[in-house]
């Protein structure tokens, strides 16, 4: 299913109701970014969304219905592995991220299967409530795992192609911090590059604070008492290399 | 409480534990739906190892027996997933036909052209 001077990245980007912002989003990736392919998943929104995709002729896959997040970026990884690209890179719609920094994030790909675009590697955390919910799941993964994710909630994530098919393949497999976690005591190499990230622009922001609070609970259930007892995959040992 | 009793408890919790951890590493069990079912095992588990709680509660509501606090306790917890669940299956519904009608009118448009 490859196509001819296919790149060897795709840019998945889920959007639900981000009609502000994908215009700027997909329009700067497409002219300063050209060498990268990009797909842009609307998940059932509610606004102009679809009808910006259609009018721009962006490269998209239209959910008939709302499906959520983890579901919306999974369509995107098994677009990205049934196409035959090496990497898959998770990618927000609503302009916090920066693809200047897709090119450090391939460079660090040589030697991991999933790379994290991190806030903190060199820069120190902020302190307070704000990074709470960031310390608390980054401690939790440093419990079970072992290894110290500094940025675990980061949003761009970069996976090769046997981490791409993981995340394609199965069910409950969400692009969050306790899928990492999962993959991480299946045997994959996770590793972080230092990357700046933008405020949103427009737009409310989907995590208020009962929403945060909620999020971080869950995830630090998932991880302690969940990811511990769900069964390894075999990372390395199938076709997916 | 009878120690027969707590001592019912906590297997039956216990085993709630497996099967649903069970149900999850096989992933017929959503994360999202299994918390319910460990948080309700572990309360069973806390109240049969701390029976004070049940008895201080049933004095509270007037219940002549702790036993039959953990009943109504029992019930109306599961009556609350009941109605979670009866809600869950409506949005399923309403989902389903969701789908098949943009099938529907997608097959029409293709007809059509």
């Amino acid at each position: 299913m490859k196509k001819e001077n296919q790149s060897r990245v795709l840019v998945i980007i889920p959007a639900y109701n981000e009609a502000e912002n994908i215009e700027r989003v997909v329009d700067d990736l497409i002219e300063n970014y050209p060498q990268y392919d990009y797909v842009i998943v609307n998940d059932g929104s509610r606004d102009d969304t679809l009808e910006i995709c259609r009018r721009k002729h962006y490269n998209y896959i239209d959910m008939p219905i709302n499906v959520g997040l983890t579901d919306g970026v999974q369509t995107g990884m098994m677009y990205a592995y049934k196409h035959g690209y090496e990497y898959a890179l998770q990618f927000d719609g609503d302009g916090q991220h920066d693809p200047q920094y897709i090119e450090t994030m391939l460079d660090a790909m040589s030697d991991c299967d999933i790379c994290v675009a991190s806030r903190f590697v060199e820069q120190k955390k902020p302190g307070g409530m704000r990074m709470l919910g960031s310390n608390i799941i980054q401690l939790t993964l440093k419990l079970t795992t072992r290894k110290n994710i500094k940025d675990p909630t980061s949003g761009m994530r970069m996976f090769n192609r046997v981490t791409m098919k993981a995340m394609a393949e199965h069910a409950d497999y969400g692009p969050e911090p306790d899928t990492l976690a999962h993959l991480i005591r299946s045997g994959a190499v996770v590793k972080e590059v230092q990357v700046e990230m933008r405020e949103r622009i427009a737009g409310e922001s989907y995590l208020n604070l009962s929403r945060s609070i909620k999020y971080m609970l869950h995830m630090c259930f998932s991880i302690m008492f969940i990811q511990w007892c769900r069964k390894k995959i075999d990372l390395h040992g199938g076709d997916g290399k | 409480m009878s120690l027969v009793l707590r001592i019912a408890l906590i297997l039956v919790s216990f085993l709630v534990l497996v099967f649903v951890l069970k149900k999850i590493r096989r992933t017929q069990l959503y994360i999202d739906d299994a918390i319910y079912w460990i948080v309700f095992s572990f309360l069973l588990f806390v109240i049969s190892i701390f029976p004070q709680i049940a008895i201080f509660a049933a004095d509270l509501l007037g219940i002549q027996s702790p036993a039959n606090f953990v009943f109504l306790f029992m019930i109306f917890v599961v009556l609350i997933k009941l109605f979670n669940l009866a809600i869950d299956l409506s949005v399923q519904k309403h989902r389903l036909n969701r789908l098949v009608q943009k099938l529907a009118l997608m097959e029409k448009d293709e007809k059509e052209q």
